[in-house]
């Protein structure tokens, strides 16, 4: 049965993954405004260059292998278009040729944004998770007193804001007035590093007031979620009994409520986790951090189609992998589910 | 228990993860020199290639001004000094010039720069517009039209010192071409159809002051000092370009002393930087314009496109956009779109090009009583609702588009919207990206299979032009149709014009020719453009002095030639840094921790990131024993339940 209960779900994961995509391709060829004229606002532009800039790109096949026509009534196999050259070229691992990187390989483009971006989002969730789930259980613990009422309405009020109000004013303060911290960036551009150390040093300057913008945006959810989870089994049955039999409020917290209050926990915690890759587009761009966000606004103006097609399969298939773990720790965690 | 085994395992698991990660770390670090003089210029362009014939950015012609010369220079006024030749002089005939390349000159990496460069990276050009029967073609095809439009047709350096150059008229356009000298050593393979897409992998070689040595996507290019530059070194050691993604961040980063000039700012942050202390700010006029471009479409042709095209016959008529130029108020425009950062558009070729720029012979003032009576003089009545009527008594109302790339168009769509409306005529305005757009005004012209329209009445757009007024004279042609024009004018008789302007024997003769053309364009009015943007740039002045607007009235930097960057000196020479050991520093090989040889593609931050795993993994490891240790030490307490 568990194999089973495996075998569907993993089917389920490269069924979506499929038409991820296939959703992907068609996705941004909808889109209004294409590459070559974006790129090229040039006085000299003749339409010979636009031809062979769109043959370069490949644009200039048919995008389906097949095209049907009703006037004048028309039917045709393609067999050179974009669509089977993209799926091929996908599942062999290739994603192409970035347009406005002028054909640096796409996998290269992302491979230099991604490791910001898990770094950044990484530690921010982990900080995330700890503190608001730390504030949600004992709020949640100690419903309707002060603690709560301060915790749960700082929750909600940075659950309420976006990275960049709360990005903002760090920067003012922290960084322009008391200097404490650098503005923006990974690195100080051109330093030279006496060792190892120094380097690490300098990244955790400039990584510590855009981790803390990330960890405070994401707090909110957490603790709120977590606090109306401790709510719940509160009232539970095992709740009464384990005081009945005279454990102590912290242990009733920490070893019967707060276990089984981290059940709907694991799974938000997994598919959050699933969205570390799609990063937090507002806070890069106010930090100035070279990560996935950051870079998928650049594709999107440019309308550079491989790198926006591989930022997206990057994204979604972490996010369907995330639920796959969600689900496979669920089940393990809870029994009923497998059956 | 069996949840305490788990964890005891996943703790094993991550400590020896963490381990792992270690030992793949890197072996050495790199060890401090001397701290080195770094300039940092901020921006908010993503570079998108260091490649000089296919990048589209203003922050790319930086990087390859940088990193390379042209044969002939620009000098503070813009005019013609020398570059990778040091003299030239012209054939009696006008129709070949001769250059002398500069002696004993060596490309950064010591190989010796000779003419056989300079005739390698001029026959791409010339290859390229012979095989393609055109210019536009090499790479993005902003390079080769210059030799194009010079009239280049050959080029012969069987003199390691001199190449000579034929055209076919007898201008002075060869001088400014903007055509970098790239070394055969390096690209000689390459041809005119290949070099486009070439990569172009830092470190560059080249002749300029300072070589691109490492490149980030969307953080940063640096630059070291090139320690054969012919001319002045410039006193930093490293000019790093700074990307930055808002201009907000930038500004912040200019105050807090993390970089010394920026690129870009908005007249609101401009105004804020001028009572910071140390900071000088500076409003540059640009060598562009923003317009409202009128769609003219089918003018002396009569073609008409189904279902798109201007939605009324007006916008056909020369009198009916001159009327309408009355109703703008461009110092208004200036004062509150532009926050007085900028000047008030006139012809079409901006003043900031001096040796070009002419004040039209019949200017318009801003006269919304001027402006009615001309549309009535012109037939175009108003009706009982104060409606303003085409000749085929349709209400005119005008379809305004433009690009979501400048906060400042919809607020200038929204005065002239104002003015349009107390002439009866109504103005929807939209913004769309500039994707849309760009298709958005293409006549069937471009491609007849795409079905373009050019479905729209007004575009409110900018350019902005190269050194040579060619560029901004071209879209107006007929045959840029279809490809740039995006005011869809046809007029025989400027064509006739430009190819004049291009054939003309002396500079003064050239001018002539295109104060008629820029008249022409006013009077007629396909275009009105509105004001001359200004670069508002800012920079400190507590490190380094010596800062140098070129031309007088440009900015330091991104603008023509690198002078901006050379004539740079210590602002603090009272306690001179070790400067003095530069050129040592200079002359290292860049870091090893470049794009060119990372390999995975990384960059420099694949230290990190193996770093920051093994603290995760060390903590998390560390963590989860504790807790075990911690559920044994309470057993007893489980044994209770």
């Amino acid at each position: 049965m568990g194999s089973r209960y495996l075998g569907r779900k993993l089917a389920q994961a490269l069924g979506t993954i499929f038409a991820i995509v296939l959703l992907n391709f068609v996705l941004f060829r909808m889109m209004p405004g294409s590459p070559e004229r974006v790129l090229l606002r040039n006085p000299y532009l003749s339409p010979g260059k636009v031809e062979q800039v769109r043959k370069a790109w490949g644009l200039d096949a048919p995008m389906l292998p097949i095209s049907v026509s009703v006037d004048p009534p028309a039917f045709s196999i393609n067999p050179r278009n974009q669509l089977t050259s993209y799926i091929g070229a996908t599942f062999s691992g290739d994603l192409g040729y970035s347009f406005k990187f002028r054909g640096t390989p796409v996998t290269e483009v992302i491979g230099q944004r991604f490791w910001p971006t898990i770094l950044l989002i990484g530690f921010g969730e982990i900080i995330a998770i700890a503190v608001g789930l730390a504030i949600g259980s004992y709020a949640g613990w100690k419903r309707g007193s002060l603690t709560d009422r301060i915790g749960s309405g700082i929750s909600l009020i940075l659950y309420s804001m976006p990275y960049f109000v709360i990005g903002m004013p760090l920067i003012l303060i922290f960084a322009a007035r008391l200097g404490w911290f650098p503005t923006s960036g990974m690195l100080t551009v051109g330093a030279t590093y006496g060792s190892f150390v120094d380097q690490l040093i300098d990244f955790g300057r400039h990584l510590a007031l855009p981790l803390a913008t990330v960890s405070l945006g994401l707090i909110g959810s957490y603790s709120i979620i977590m606090r109306s989870s401790i709510i719940e089994t509160r009232a539970e049955d095992y709740v009464t009994t384990a005081r009945a039999k005279g454990l102590t409020d912290r242990q009733v917290l920490s070893r019967h409520a707060f276990p089984n209050a981290m059940l709907p926990m694991v799974t938000l915690i997994a598919i959050n986790l699933g969205y570390v890759v799609a990063g937090a587009i507002t806070a890069e761009v106010v930090f100035n951090w070279p990560g996935l966000g950051t870079l998928t606004v650049g594709a999107l103006s440019a309308r550079d189609y491989p790198v926006l097609q591989g930022v997206f399969l990057l994204l979604s298939v972490t996010v369907v992998l995330a639920n796959l773990v969600a689900d496979l720790v669920y089940a393990f965690l809870d029994p009923r589910v497998r059956s | 228990m069996n949840r305490s085994t788990l964890r005891a395992r996943g703790a094993r698991i991550l400590m020896s993860a963490g381990l792992a990660f270690a030992a793949i770390g890197p072996a050495t670090a790199p060890v401090a020199a001397a701290d080195p003089v770094v300039l940092r210029v901020g921006t908010t362009q993503d570079n998108d290639t260091l490649n000089p014939y296919s990048t589209l950015l203003v922050v790319g012609y930086e990087a390859f001004q940088l990193s390379y010369n042209l044969l002939v220079d620009f000098g503070p006024n813009l005019e013609p000094v020398p570059g990778f030749a040091d003299s030239w002089e012209r054939a009696a005939d006008g129709h070949s010039w001769t250059f002398h390349i500069r002696d004993g000159m060596k490309w950064s990496d010591g190989q010796p720069a000779t003419s056989e460069d300079a005739c390698f990276s001029w026959q791409l050009a010339i290859d390229s517009i012979r095989e393609n029967e055109g210019s536009g073609y090499l790479g993005a095809g902003y390079i080769d039209p210059g030799l194009a439009d010079a009239g280049v047709k050959a080029v012969d350096c069987s003199d390691p010192t001199t190449m000579v150059a034929t055209t076919d008229d007898a201008s002075q356009r060869i001088l400014q071409t903007y055509l970098p000298i790239i070394p055969k050593h390096i690209w000689g393979t390459e041809t005119y159809a290949t070099i486009g897409d070439a990569t172009f992998t830092a470190p560059l070689v080249g002749t300029g002051p300072y070589q691109a040595v490492e490149w980030q996507t969307g953080q940063f290019i640096r630059f070291q000092r090139n320690p054969n530059y012919w001319g002045t070194q410039g006193f930093a050691d490293e000019v790093d370009i700074v990307i930055y993604k808002t201009a907000d961040s930038m500004v912040q980063a200019l105050k807090a002393g993390e970089v010394d000039y920026i690129h870009g700012a908005n007249a609101d942050q401009l105004n804020a930087l001028k009572s910071e202390a140390n900071i000088k700010t500076v409003a540059g006029a640009a060598n562009g314009w923003t317009q409202m471009a009128f769609n003219t479409y089918g003018t002396g042709t009569g073609n008409t496109i189904p279902g798109g095209g201007p939605s009324t016959p007006a916008l056909l008529d020369a009198a009916f956009r001159d009327a309408l130029g009355y109703a703008v108020d461009k110092q208004t425009l200036v004062d509150k779109v532009l926050g007085g950062y900028g000047d008030l558009g006139d012809t079409i070729v901006p003043p900031v090009q001096t040796q070009w720029h002419v004040t039209p012979d019949k200017p318009r003032t801003f006269d919304i009583k001027l402006a009615k009576q001309k549309l009535d003089a012109a037939g175009y009545k108003l009706d009982a609702s104060g409606n303003r009527l085409d000749k085929a008594n349709n209400p005119i109302a005008l379809r305004m588009y433009m690009p979501d790339s400048d906060d400042n168009y919809p607020k200038a769509a929204q005065f002239i919207a104002d003015w349009y409306g107390q002439l009866g005529i109504k103005v929807t305005t939209q913004v769309l990206d500039s994707g849309t757009l760009g298709e958005k005004v293409l006549p069937p012209e471009a491609d007849p299979k795409a079905g373009y329209t050019a479905d729209y009445d007004i575009e409110l757009w900018g350019w902005s032009w190269n050194v040579d007024p060619s560029g901004e004279l071209q879209i107006f042609k007929c045959d840029a149709i279809g490809s740039s024009s995006d005011s869809q004018y046809c007029n025989p008789a400027f064509d006739k014009l430009y190819d004049q302007q291009l054939a003309a024997p002396t500079d003064a003769e050239r001018k002539a020719i295109i104060a008629q053309m820029q008249n022409i364009i006013y009077d007629e009015a396909p275009y009105d453009v509105l004001y001359y943007d200004a670069n508002l740039d800012a920079y400190r002045t507590d490190r380094f002095a010596g800062w140098y607007n070129v031309p007088s009235n440009g900015t330091p930097m991104f603008t023509y030639g690198t002078l901006g960057y050379t004539q740079l000196t210590d602002a603090t020479i009272v306690t001179p840094p070790p400067a003095t050991e530069a050129p040592a520093a200079g002359a290292t090989p860049a870091p090893s921790v470049g794009p060119g040889d990372a390999g995975s593609g990384s960059g420099d931050s694949t230290p990190l990131v193996i770093g920051g795993l093994v603290v995760v993994g060390v903590v998390v490891g560390y963590y989860l024993m504790r807790r075990r240790q911690g559920a044994g030490g309470t057993m007893k307490d489980e044994g209770e339940e």
